[in-house]
């Protein structure tokens, strides 16, 4: 080979080099940049793509009935996915998947396809699905179908307790009730963990950062048995009646707590909210929907009367023709005569309580309706509660005080008229109404919800005697059909003619009312019931839920009867009995009794009944517990020769 | 001209760098598909076997004297071209080309093996050439009998393939003497050209020039491979993250680990450091092939050696760019460490050329 060839060769070996080492140290510099000067950068970018922040669900805490039934639980529940890249064909996949998951085959065909032009590689097909959906998708046993577990909010007693439960939004999060008032302590804290996943999205390893909290377990007031009565009866008195909407409050008036509160119409709080779907079943009209109390007020009008211009049951009213504001008062059905203020809520008679509330006048009355709590929110700690409508005093007019007397111009709800009931039952105390008992955080103790100190409305003494007058309603007045079989009961009854405010009118049809309490002596519940839009009077629409609903209560919280069973014939003497022992209680002095006469057993403990009787070589009937309310026959009188004293106790 | 051949005469060296840069890829393609698809659970064994076959093939090439296989120049040849029309009628398509064609339960690329059929016909027809440089019609004539073989990869379509023969033919006739002002024509030439190819180019070839330029683009699309390989180097850092460590590898976010983008999974597992350490080897390889072109005993065998050395640079140059970001995605192996039989064979047969040339450089 030619020396010269081979120097030339040589030559251009060297401008070969270097255009090869130009080459490279291009791709020399881009690897120092991505390697070491930007690996930062780069190292962060894979993470971001390869390290996924998941959120361990802290599952929400139970909500519990008084009696420990649980009301709303959250269980575990699977989502379906696909994986769109790894789908064989979006038809096949819709044919398969729509007719398991009861989706629309069309619908579901597009979005498999349109994810799978998008190059995405998680598509969630259906969220919560059902148990049955799950198994028979999993035996499918196909790759490209993914689970995930969420928590699904559920109802196992569907309606019952709805308004006062509410429900959760797709997140979990409370929308209404008790699950949004006390979503925070409900919720739990959820955990957060990080996923190491491969490009389909597949999670390989997970390491947990935090780990989730559980939510704290809500004990209501609420107890089931009583709630599913009482939406029973309710659902019939409204769709029977052809109503509108209705609610009912039951509560123990010396503890506030709402033993069942039901509204009408009800929902099922399982299923979410339907697009378009009309809210109004949502609503809780026990809390939220205001009306005029009407006739019901009238206990709260005498009573102050009785207070402030010593007024007794006795006591006789004008109840003539009364004109008020320009406007003539009617009665509901007849004209009355003079009456005394027992029969005048015994008959309710309009122009009577009228009467009763100009005399007692704005400023007392006002300070009145403001000690039964109305005007004002009870604190139930549930959403959306309405405070009712109470004009200042300074905005009304001359005759307001006596509109208000019968329960026009204010309007209050129905758990507000629980709480001004339990005023009367429990002896003259406003103690506000409470929902929630006690919260548990999972592992902690219970910890029991602070009641507020109730705050003094009434004298015992007027309580008492507003007790008396309650139970003439029931006995001789419009209340008759609330008689309960086994108890004394006091009520009043309520029909305000519903104002169209469009036509500035008053309608036809009644907000008919009960509002009552049993036993008398003692009372274990206050029930009040509202129907609205009804037409026929709260005596003939109300006051029968009422007696179902007390009834039932009674049963189910084990009240001792006070009286024997309405089959008998002495129910007329044991309601005069447990009148008296009213009356009686006031009296302080106790009468010395002869020996050989029946000792007055009047306060005394069961143990000590037993040892008096005893000592006496009487023969005790003893009923019920706490102390003697009531006895027969009345201290001091002869015992015939072989009948035993009955005595009925109460706490 | 015969006479005895010995293995110790071998380019031990050559062959030395060569096996220790396999050794890697063998490593590399276990790491990148060990706990993968059970479709490529075992590449890493069949690269082994690919390679002992390469060392029997290389031997057997190389103890045929270059002269007689330039000899044969025109039977292979028509041979070359004959098989690449049949890849058409019988060939095995997939991945939307057809480029193998099934032979005893193995599929063979054949484009892959026409590169040595060309380095072989370049070295014969600039051997026969009368004068130091080389005139425009022979340079036409050359390319003509270039362009047939690279038209039929084109079409398979391979465009990868056929664009490493290119560097066969501009280095024999760079080295041969082209006139300068041929160079600069030429290169005018495919100013011109490599534009108006544009048109024909297939879809997906276009995706991935655009996505070249801007891989953000379309990230998950034609841009995704770009992106994850530029990743996977640039999280490896300066001393990487260990064998069967790396998470764009092992999360598969990487495309293809273990063949052509196994230089990114290398990368990122050995760093900056690791990949300073194999480009040294490939450097070493280069230059082992340069020194064996040097040393050829006459012009035919100088170029034999400087066109192996012409597909092995333009093959690690084109991959290796490729991963970085430096060139858009061609979709040609890295010889030697990808795994793939067709390529280790031809590397290792290209191996054989040289080591042919070194065995017969004492003229006697």
């Amino acid at each position: 080979m030619e020396d010269r060839a081979r120097g030339q060769a040589n030559r251009r070996l060297t401008v070969l080099a270097c255009a090869a080492a130009l080459w490279a140290a291009a791709i020399l510099w881009k690897l120092i940049h991505l390697q070491v000067l930007h690996h930062e950068e780069y190292a962060r970018m894979a993470e971001a793509q390869q390290i996924r922040a998941v959120e361990i669900a802290a599952p929400r805490g139970d909500i519990l009935d008084r009696n420990g039934q649980k009301m709303a639980i959250s269980v575990e529940v699977d989502t379906v996915f696909v994986n769109p890249m790894r789908l064989p064909d979006a038809a096949v996949a819709a044919e398969v998947l729509a007719p398991v998951l009861n989706l629309d085959r069309a619908g579901l065909h597009q979005r498999l396809k349109a994810a799978k032009e998008e190059k995405q590689g998680f598509l969630r097909v259906k969220r919560r699905i059902s148990r049955a959906e799950s198994e028979q998708l999993r035996s499918l046993k196909l790759e490209w179908i993914e689970f995930e577990k969420e928590s699904q909010r559920h109802y196992p007693n569907i309606t019952v307790g709805a308004h006062v439960l509410g429900a959760v939004d797709h997140e979990e999060k409370g929308n209404g009730g008790v699950e949004l008032e006390w979503n925070e302590e409900l919720e739990g804290r959820p955990g957060t963990a990080r996923m190491l996943t491969d490009v389909r999205r597949r999670g390989i390893e997970q390491q947990v950062e935090t780990e989730p909290k559980a939510g704290t377990n809500l004990t209501l007031c609420l107890d089931e048995r009583i709630q599913f009565a009482v939406e029973r009866e309710l659902r019939e008195a409204v769709e029977g009646s052809r109503c509108s909407t209705g609610s009912v409050v039951v509560m123990n008036p010396h503890t506030g707590e709402v033993l069942a509160m039901a509204s009408y119409p009800s929902f099922d709080p399982n299923k979410r909210p339907e697009s378009g779907e009309d809210q109004a079943a949502r609503l809780n009209v026990a809390i939220s929907a205001p009306g005029e109390p009407g006739s019901l007020f009238k206990v709260f009008t005498v009573a102050a009367g009785i207070e402030t211009i010593h007024l007794r049951p006795e006591s006789v009213m004008p109840c003539g023709h009364l004109t008020l504001g320009g406007r003539t008062v009617h009665e509901a059905k007849h004209f009355f005569g003079p009456m005394s203020v027992a029969e005048i809520l015994a008959k309710s008679s309009n122009v009577g309580a009228a009467q009763i509330g100009l005399r007692v006048g704005e400023e007392r009355m006002y300070e009145y309706v403001r000690r039964f709590g109305f005007g004002r929110r009870t604190g139930l700690q549930l959403p959306a509660e309405s405070p009712g409508m109470l004009r200042r005093v300074e905005n009304w007019e001359p005759a307001s005080a006596g509109y208000i007397a019968f329960g026009h111009e204010i309007a209050a709800t129905t758990v507000q008229i629980a709480q001004a009931c339990s005023v009367i039952a429990n002896g003259g105390l406003l103690v506000k109404p409470r929902m929630v008992l006690k919260k548990q955080k999972p592992g902690g103790i219970e910890e029991k919800i602070a009641a507020e100190p109730p705050a003094r409305a009434l004298r015992p003494e007027t309580a008492i005697k507003m007790r008396q007058m309650m139970e003439l309603v029931v006995l001789q007045g419009t209340g008759k059909a609330a008689r309960l079989s086994g108890y004394t009961v006091g009520g009043k009854t309520g029909s305000a003619q519903i104002y169209d405010f469009e036509a500035k009118r008053y309608t036809h049809a009644y907000n008919a009312s009960f509002m009552g309490m049993a036993p008398l002596t003692n009372p274990s519940i206050v029930v009040v019931v509202t129907i609205n839009g009804a037409h026929e009077y709260g005596g003939a629409v109300a006051a029968p839920v009422f007696q179902k609903v007390a009834t039932e209560a009674l049963r189910v919280l084990d009240v001792p009867k006070d009286l024997p069973d309405a089959a008998t014939e002495e129910t007329t003497d044991t309601e005069r009995l447990v009148a008296d022992a009213g009356r009686r209680d006031e009296a302080v002095a106790k009468t010395p009794v002869k020996p050989g006469r029946v000792p007055d057993f009047h306060g005394m403990t069961m143990r000590a009944v037993v040892e008096t009787a005893s000592a006496e070589g009487l023969a005790v009937l003893v009923n019920g517990r706490g102390i003697v309310r009531a006895q027969e026959p009345p201290p001091g009188a002869e015992l015939p020769r072989g009948s035993r004293v009955r005595v009925l106790l109460a706490k | 001209m015969s006479r005895y051949l010995s293995i110790r005469d071998l380019d031990w060296a050559l062959l030395l760098i060569a096996l220790i840069i396999a050794s890697l890829g063998v490593l590399q393609v276990y790491s990148a598909t060990h706990d993968s698809n059970p479709r490529w659970a075992n590449a890493w064994w069949k690269q082994i076997v690919f390679l002992a076959v390469g060392l029997i093939l290389m031997w057997l090439i190389a103890s045929i004297d270059y002269h007689s296989l330039l000899g044969q120049v025109p039977l292979l040849y028509a041979g070359a071209v004959l098989t690449l029309i049949a890849v058409f009628l019988i060939g095995y398509r997939a991945f939307g080309s057809r480029r193998w064609i099934p032979l005893y339960g193995f599929t063979f690329q054949i484009s892959e093996f026409a590169k040595l059929v060309l380095i072989l016909l370049v070295a014969r027809f600039l051997t026969e050439l009368k004068s130091d440089t080389l005139e425009g019609w022979e340079l036409l004539k050359l390319a003509g009998l270039v362009a047939v073989p690279m038209l039929l990869v084109m079409k398979q379509p391979d465009l990868g393939t056929s664009l490493t023969y290119l560097p066969i033919l501009a280095v024999g006739v760079f080295l041969a003497g082209l006139r300068w002002k041929y160079v600069v024509l030429v290169a005018l030439a495919l100013l011109v050209v490599l534009p108006a190819s544009w048109f024909v180019l297939q879809d997906y070839q276009k995706a991935r020039l655009v996505s070249f330029l801007e891989p953000d683009r379309d990230p998950r699309g034609s841009g995704y491979q770009m992106i994850q390989s530029r990743i996977a180097v640039g999280a490896g850092g300066m001393w990487g993250k260990g064998v069967t460590r790396g998470s764009q590898t092992q999360l598969r976010f990487l495309p293809v680990p273990h063949t052509d983008f196994i230089f990114s999974a290398f990368a990122e597992e050995h760093g900056f450091v690791g990949v300073i350490v194999v480009l040294t080897l490939y450097f070493v390889l280069l230059l082992q092939i340069v020194q064996n072109a040097q040393t050829a005993p006459d012009r035919a065998g100088m170029y034999v050696c400087m066109g192996v050395f012409a597909v092995l640079l333009f093959h690690v140059l084109v991959n290796v760019g490729m991963v970085v970001g430096r060139m858009p995605v061609t979709g040609i192996p890295l010889p030697l460490m990808s795994a793939g039989g067709s390529n280790t064979l031809s590397t290792f047969l290209m191996l054989g050329l040289v080591n042919n040339v070194r065995l017969r450089r004492f003229v006697n």
